[in-house]
Parts: structure tokens; C-alpha cells; sequence
């Protein structure tokens, strides 16, 4: 491999390591973020911050010459978060999100108070949602991950028709949602309407490469390591392609103000990084435990 | 080769290709292909060159989500519908009456209604009354109803409909085109009514929304102990017809025609009160009338007809030219007259509210959810997405040739992945299906999905050595369908909860996903197949 600007998936060497040590990473992984979520459940009541789709609250777009400090005094209740636009042909721009629910209050304030920036409206975008709205989303919104989780589960139990290589999907998939959303707790993104659909979206993934790992191992004649080899080439290249894609959508989504698309892309990129690790040490233990040891003893 | 052999062989990129066409076609066809019978939005057709329309979240505009205020005791025993089907009207105005007396509510906020099935429902449109109070009520009215199991928060169906038909109908008398009013069904049972309009802020749109549009005749005369007394002659329900309001002297007049079986009763009345005689009533009306109503403060007796909107009287006018076909008892074969109002603003708002009909119930908004966009932000949202998504594209991209170094595996798989988004993008045209956010989202997941897969067979078929036969190719390339076939049952599944839930925008999202995986796996993947068979085996 002489080339700089290429990339090959490196081959690991496996045999080295044994089932009990391959799984303890991940698992001890899945250990902290579930700790870590109790823990914010236990001192703030949720395991994940609500945003405002869930909580309640307001939200401005304004665009205006007054400075953050003159934004903040502007408005009687003081803003949850202030969040500066940066994006191409943009200039003064803020998202500020207030726990308030009187948005009528608060576009007076806006206008009364702002600098308006040249002829252009001061609010630009306004939303409020109250709090008994927010928690009938919050509770749809649970039964929609909950029926998407047992519906995928379903279908790899279907797929694979036995116990093994099946709760290996479904644990890592597990995984795959808690690393992320104990990523959240810690770095104080909120749960919106946007993180759920990463989260449903990280379901269908995050399968992806577990299901080809299976299917290597499972359902083709061949060595083990190679099966899994070439399973590996394959899905870490898949995984690596969409981490890309959402890193670079994330990050462009946030520096505009596109919460929506920052936070999809954000949250996906973290659990697709669980998945790689869910995937080839997790549920590439369970399988060779299966393979070498679990169909001898059934 | 010969054309025919080559179609047969690579039937599946030849399919790709007309879907890829019939796209292009769906987005770019002046006019779209299905026509729009639906409103007219000439701004987006000037400054737009595709057929895509765009929703809220791209466009600007405003969206306000409450739920109406009410009650219902549902499929109540009243007595009222016979077994042969026959409705008893005046055992339910009955009822209604009981309801109106007990609770002390205003008109309007009562409604007992028998549905297509022949149930009988009763509604009040008040957050002031208890369960039981209500129970208590229709119990005054000999209905037997349980307050726990019997009574439920929200209207009825009929309700609801009702309200949105007479939202739909404001909306567009205030001329906004491209409105939208629908209801939105959340979990245990409540509903949102859901009103979108662009060109409205969320104020003026609030302020739509929370006007009842209640009109009332009111007859105000003298009675014995030297007062006056108001009495309701006619509702906004016993008007016909309305024609557009005209200047009348001083102020402003709407002219509207009293429904047929309204009318006669009209009459009568009128003739009872004295207000047709010229000796007693007619003509007989001081009250001073402004911008700010009615000034009832006037010594004297009056015998007025007040024209009251949700409560406050906003005009008074004594019984003019009409009086003469009243007492001749021949007005109710022409059943037309003049609302009054005092300047135009007014005249326009009663006649919008005598033509749209009143909100049968008041809408919560406690329980508001609003999203309000200036155009100026869609704009740039519209920017951004197209910039995100290119950003996608090409870090995809890049990944995939740094992968494989060969241009010939590379190339076809990102035109592959980026033909799924035009397709999808010329379906979303082909429906009218109004681009949010969300739905950018999904075009990116699809890209993500899309190139997944792809990877997925070209590893699968060069695997194992060169791919010297028709043979090995397809029984490689059925191997790698088995995964994707899989892993896209899995998305669905996965996404389907959102795309049925009314999470607001999350079903866009979802809708795409799904539609995406579906057209990838049943037509761009196969195609992918053909692309690399032709470039593995015929060199």
C-alpha cells in the first residue's frame, strides 16, 4: 500500500484475543452509558435533557446588530441558549431558545429591544410548543423507537432463526442507541425531534453490518477469519462512508442553524463509531462463542 | 451486440434508466405532469425551475397546532331517533336548552348532534365545566349519562370537521392561497387542528384562528316594566346566502338571504314584537352606533335590530323598507336583507363570518405548538440544504474512491446513489409533495443507505477472483442481494413507526427513507448489478 490518499480497512488480527476480552471492551462501554444515564435520571428526573420538542419552550431566529449581551438583556426572562449562525451570505444571526412559552410576548420584546439590521424583519423565525404538546411527542416518540426496536428485532430473529447470532444483533443495536444517547447526557445536546430520528435511523445501520457479519460467518462455506475477514472489509468501509457523510453534515447543519440536520448527523456519526466497535468486538465474540463452542454444546 | 440481446441482458439499467428519465421529466416538465387542480402559487412557479413545491420549513410561512376546547358525552340514550331512523328536532334543541340553562353558557358552546349512524352526541365548547357538571346537566334533561366513563375531553368528528371546513374557509377569504388546515390525531385520542398558511405572521394568524365568527340577529325592545330586553331572532346558521357587502348611506351593509325555513318564523316574530308597525316599531331605533359598538345608554324606547358578533354588539338598525313585506307576510317568498356594519373592515369580517360559518369550538392555545418562518430564512434553508447535500455527496464520494482506486467500480456507484435522489426527487414532484427539511434529511440518509449497498455488491461480486462467467457473476451478485434485501427490511421496519406517527417533522423524514430504500433495492441496486457485470466480464 504505497499510496498516501488511500484507505484499506487494516486486517486484525484476531486469534489473539480471546471472546471474554473482546467483549469486555464493549461491554463495559455500554456499562458507563447506561450509569451515566441513570445517573442524570436520578439527579435531573430524564436520562437525556429534553429540548424543546419534548419540554416545551420557544425558540427565535433574529437578525440583528445587537450584540449577544444586548440580546440576552433584551428579553425579560433570560434565554435558555444563544446560538450564533455562521453560514455563507449570513451575518447577525442568532438562535435563542427560552423555556417561556408566550411567544407573543417574546416577538415584542424581540422587535422592541433589537437593532434591526438594515431593512430586514428582526424575527425570522419563531416557534413555541407547550409543555402538554411536548409530552404527548415525548410519549409517541418513545413508542415509535420502542416498535421500531422490537420490529427490527423481529426480523433478525426471523432472518437468522436462532437464539445466538440473533441476540447479537439485537444487543449491539441496544448499544448502539445508549452510547449515543449517554453521549448526549454528557455533552448537553437534548433530546429533539431530530436526535430520535437518528436514533430510528441508527436501528436500520447499525443492522446493516451486523447482519453482513452474520451472513459471512453463518450462511457461507469457508474458514472463519476469513469469512469474517471479508465481512470486515466491507462493513467497516460501509460504516466509515456514512460516519463521513453525517460528520460533514453535522457539522455544515450546525454552523448554518439547521438543528434538525446538525443534530441528525451528529448523534448518527457518534453511534455509527459504537456500531464499528459494537459490531467487530461485540457481536464478533457472541459469533465465534457460537460458532466454535455454542453449536457443540446445543 | 445487438440491441434486443443487449435490453434482455441489461433490462434492469435500462429500467434505471427510464426511471431516471421519468424523473427528469416529473421535474422539469412546465406545468408538472399531473396538473395542479389544487391552489395557485404563481410566486414559486416565476423564480422556480423545477416542480418541486416546498413546505413550510423551505418556503416560510406559519403553522399553529391546538386542540379545540370541548366536551362530549358520546352516543347518548335521548330519546330523540326513532327506530325507523326519524330524528325528534325538538327533543335535541330540548336538550340543548337544558344544557344552555344549567351551565349558563353562551350560544354556540352547545351542540347535541345525531351522526351518520343514527348516535346522538352532546358537546359543550367550555374548559369551565366539570365532568360531573355536565353530567348533571344533561341529567337536568332526563339523559342518564356516567361522568367517568360516559364524558371524554375533545368534539366529535363532525366537530372537527366543521372547524377546519370553516378555517379553510377564512384562510381563504383573507387571500392566502397555499393554506392548509388539517387535524392531527395524537396519542390517546386527542386531536390538533393544524392550520398553515405562508404570508401571515403567527400573531395575525392566532388572531384568525381564535375569532368564534358567532353572527346573531339580535331583536332589542322595550318591554313591560320599561326596560329592554334582547331576544335572538335569527343565527348564523339561518343565513343562505351572502353577497359581497356594499357602502349603504353612512356605513356599510352586507345583503344576505334567510334560510327558507328560518325566514317565516323571522316574520312572525318581528310582526309580534311590533317591529313592522309603523305606529309602534318601525323605524323606531336611536341607539348611537361607533367604531367602538353600540352606545345602549339612550333614554327612550328603541326597537332595534343589533347585529352581534361573538357577544359585542357592533350594529344597530331599526326595521326599514322591509317592514311593509313583513306585515303583508310576503318577505318570507324573498327572504333578503341588510346586516348593518360600520365601515368596511367590519362589513368584510362579517361577511367572511356569515360565509365561512362559525368555529364551533374554541381552539386551547395553552396547548399551542407554532413554527413561524420569514421567507427570507426559507430562502436561506433552501441554500443550506442544497449545500449540505452536496457536501454529502462528495465526502461519499471521496470515501468510496479512496476505497477502491478504481474509477471504473467508484464512478457507477456514486451515479447509482445519486440517481436514487432523483428519482425520489422527481416522485416528490410527480405527488406534489411539499419539501421540508426533513424530507432533505431523508435524501441524505438515502445517499448514505444507497452507497451502503453498493459497497455491499461490488465487494460481493469481484470477491473470489475475476468474474469470468454470466454465471458466477449472477450467483455472486444473488448472495448480495440476500444482504441488502435484509438490511433494507430492517430500515423499513425501523422507520415505518415515524412515518405513521404523527410526529410532526419526523413523517417526512421517514416517508423518504423508506420510499428510497424502496426504490434502491428494487431498481437502482439491481442496476448497479448490470453496470458491473458489463465492466467485470466484457473486457
Amino acid at each position: 500500500m504505497g499510496y498516501m490518499a488511500t484507505f484499506d480497512v487494516p486486517e486484525f488480527d484476531y486469534t489473539r484475543y480471546s471472546n471474554r476480552q473482546l467483549a469486555a471492551v464493549p461491554l463495559a462501554v455500554l456499562a458507563v452509558a447506561l450509569l451515566v444515564l441513570t445517573g442524570s435520571f436520578l439527579v435531573t428526573g430524564t436520562p437525556v435533557q429534553l429540548g424543546m420538542d419534548f419540554a416545551g419552550g420557544s425558540e427565535l431566529t433574529v437578525q440583528t446588530t445587537s450584540s449577544e449581551e444586548e440580546i440576552v438583556e433584551a428579553f425579560d426572562e433570560e434565554p435558555e441558549s444563544i446560538q450564533s449562525v455562521t453560514a455563507p451570505d449570513t451575518e447577525n444571526q442568532y438562535i435563542v431558545q427560552f423555556t417561556s412559552t408566550d411567544l407573543e410576548s417574546l416577538t415584542d420584546q424581540a422587535e422592541a429591544n433589537l437593532a434591526q439590521d438594515g431593512d430586514v424583519d428582526i424575527v425570522q423565525q419563531e416557534s413555541t410548543v407547550s409543555e402538554s404538546f411536548g409530552s404527548q411527542t415525548q410519549q409517541t416518540a418513545l413508542l415509535g423507537i420502542a416498535v421500531a426496536f422490537v420490529g427490527m428485532s423481529v426480523i433478525a430473529f426471523l432472518l437468522f432463526r436462532t437464539f445466538v447470532p440473533s441476540i447479537a444483533i439485537v444487543v449491539s443495536a441496544f448499544s448502539d442507541i445508549v452510547i449515543p444517547l449517554a453521549f448526549m447526557t454528557v455533552t448537553g445536546i437534548s433530546l429533539s425531534l431530530g436526535t430520535v430520528a437518528a436514533l430510528l435511523m441508527l436501528i436500520g445501520y447499525s443492522v446493516d453490518s451486523d447482519i453482513l457479519l452474520n451472513n459471512h460467518v453463518l450462511r457461507r462455506q469457508g474458514d472463519f477469519y476469513e469469512s469474517v475477514q471479508r465481512a470486515t472489509q466491507t462493513g467497516v468501509t460501509m460504516t466509515i462512508t456514512s460516519m463521513s457523510a453525517m460528520l460533514v453534515m453535522g457539522v455544515a447543519a450546525w454552523l448554518f442553524g439547521v438543528e434538525l440536520l446538525a443534530s441528525i448527523g451528529i448523534i448518527l456519526f457518534v453511534g455509527l463509531a459504537a456500531d464499528l466497535m459494537n459490531t467487530y468486538m461485540l457481536n464478533f465474540s457472541l459469533l465465534r462463542w457460537y460458532k466454535f463452542e455454542g453449536i457443540r454444546s446445543s | 451486440m445487438r440491441p434486443k440481446r443487449f435490453i434482455l441482458e441489461y433490462w434492469r439499467l435500462m429500467l434505471l434508466l427510464v426511471f431516471v428519465a421519468g424523473a427528469g421529466i416529473a421535474l422539469f416538465y412546465p406545468g408538472g405532469v399531473i396538473a395542479d387542480d389544487g391552489y395557485v402559487d404563481d410566486e414559486s412557479l416565476d423564480d422556480n425551475p423545477t416542480n418541486l413545491e416546498y413546505g413550510l420549513g423551505l418556503d416560510g410561512g406559519t403553522r399553529i397546532s391546538a386542540p379545540p376546547i370541548g366536551m362530549t358525552a358520546e352516543d347518548i340514550d335521548a330519546g330523540a331517533v326513532s327506530d325507523d331512523g326519524a330524528i325528534d328536532r325538538e327533543r335535541l334543541t330540548e336538550i340543548e336548552d337544558a344544557l344552555y340553562d344549567e351551565l349558563g353558557l353562551e350560544t354556540g358552546d352547545v351542540r347535541v348532534s345525531v351522526d351518520d349512524g343514527g348516535s346522538v352526541h352532546a358537546e359543550i365548547f367550555t374548559d369551565e365545566v366539570s365532568e360531573d357538571e355536565f353530567a348533571a346537566a344533561l341529567d337536568a334533561a332526563d339523559v342518564e349519562v356516567d361522568p367517568d366513563d360516559g364524558i371524554r375531553e375533545g368534539v366529535t368528528e363532525e366537530t372537527r370537521d366543521d372547524m377546519i371546513a370553516t378555517i379553510d374557509s377564512r384562510i381563504n377569504a383573507a387571500g392566502l392561497s397555499g393554506g392548509d388546515v388539517y387535524e392531527s390525531a395524537q396519542l390517546g385520542g386527542a386531536y390538533y387542528v393544524v392550520t398553515e398558511v405562508p404570508d401571515m405572521d403567527p400573531d395575525e394568524l392566532r388572531e384568525l384562528l381564535s375569532e368564534r365568527g358567532l353572527v346573531e340577529v339580535v331583536a332589542y325592545y322595550p318591554d313591560e316594566d320599561g326596560n329592554h330586553t334582547n331576544e335572538t331572532v335569527l343565527e348564523g346558521g339561518d343565513i343562505a346566502a351572502v353577497d359581497p357587502p356594499r357602502a349603504d348611506g353612512g356605513g356599510y351593509a352586507v345583503p344576505v338571504e334567510v334560510d327558507s325555513n328560518a325566514a317565516p318564523e323571522f316574520q312572525d316574530r318581528m310582526n309580534e314584537l311590533g317591529f313592522t308597525d309603523p305606529n309602534v316599531g318601525m323605524g323606531q331605533c336611536g341607539l348611537a352606533t361607533g367604531t367602538d359598538g353600540v352606545d345602549f345608554d339612550q333614554a327612550g324606547e328603541h326597537y332595534c335590530l343589533l347585529t352581534v358578533v361573538d357577544g359585542e354588539p357592533v350594529d344597530a338598525h331599526s326595521m326599514g323598507d322591509l317592514a311593509d313585506g313583513m306585515r303583508a307576510e310576503t318577505w318570507d317568498s324573498d327572504r333578503t336583507f341588510q346586516m348593518g356594519a360600520q365601515d368596511q373592515q367590519q362589513a368584510q369580517a362579517l361577511s367572511v363570518n356569515l360565509e365561512s360559518g362559525q368555529l364551533p369550538a374554541p381552539l386551547n392555545f395553552e396547548d399551542e405548538q407554532t413554527y413561524s418562518l420569514s421567507p427570507a430564512l426559507a430562502d436561506q434553508f433552501k441554500l443550506y440544504s442544497l449545500i449540505i447535500g452536496a457536501l454529502s455527496i462528495l465526502t461519499v464520494s471521496g470515501v468510496v474512491f479512496l476505497r477502491y482506486r478504481d474509477v471504473r467500480v467508484a464512478t457507477p456507484m456514486i451515479l447509482t446513489a445519486m440517481s436514487e435522489v432523483v428519482i425520489l426527487l422527481g416522485f416528490a414532484a410527480l405527488i406534489r409533495m411539499p419539501l421540508d427539511l426533513s424530507h432533505v434529511a431523508g435524501f441524505i440518509a438515502v445517499v448514505g443507505t444507497g452507497v451502503d449497498d453498493l459497497l455491499i455488491i461490488a465487494d460481493e461480486v469481484m470477491d473470489e477472483g475475476e468474474v469470468n462467467s454470466q454465471k458466477v457473476f449472477e450467483s455472486r451478485f444473488r448472495k448480495a442481494f440476500w444482504i441488502i434485501g435484509a438490511a433494507a427490511a430492517t430500515t423499513i421496519i425501523a422507520m415505518s413507526p415515524l412515518a405513521v406517527l404523527s410526529l410532526g417533522d419526523l413523517q417526512g423524514f421517514a416517508i423518504i427513507t423508506i420510499l428510497g430504500v424502496l426504490i434502491g433495492v428494487l431498481i437502482t441496486r439491481p442496476a448497479y448489478g448490470d453496470i458491473l457485470q458489463r465492466l467485470l466480464t466484457d473486457k
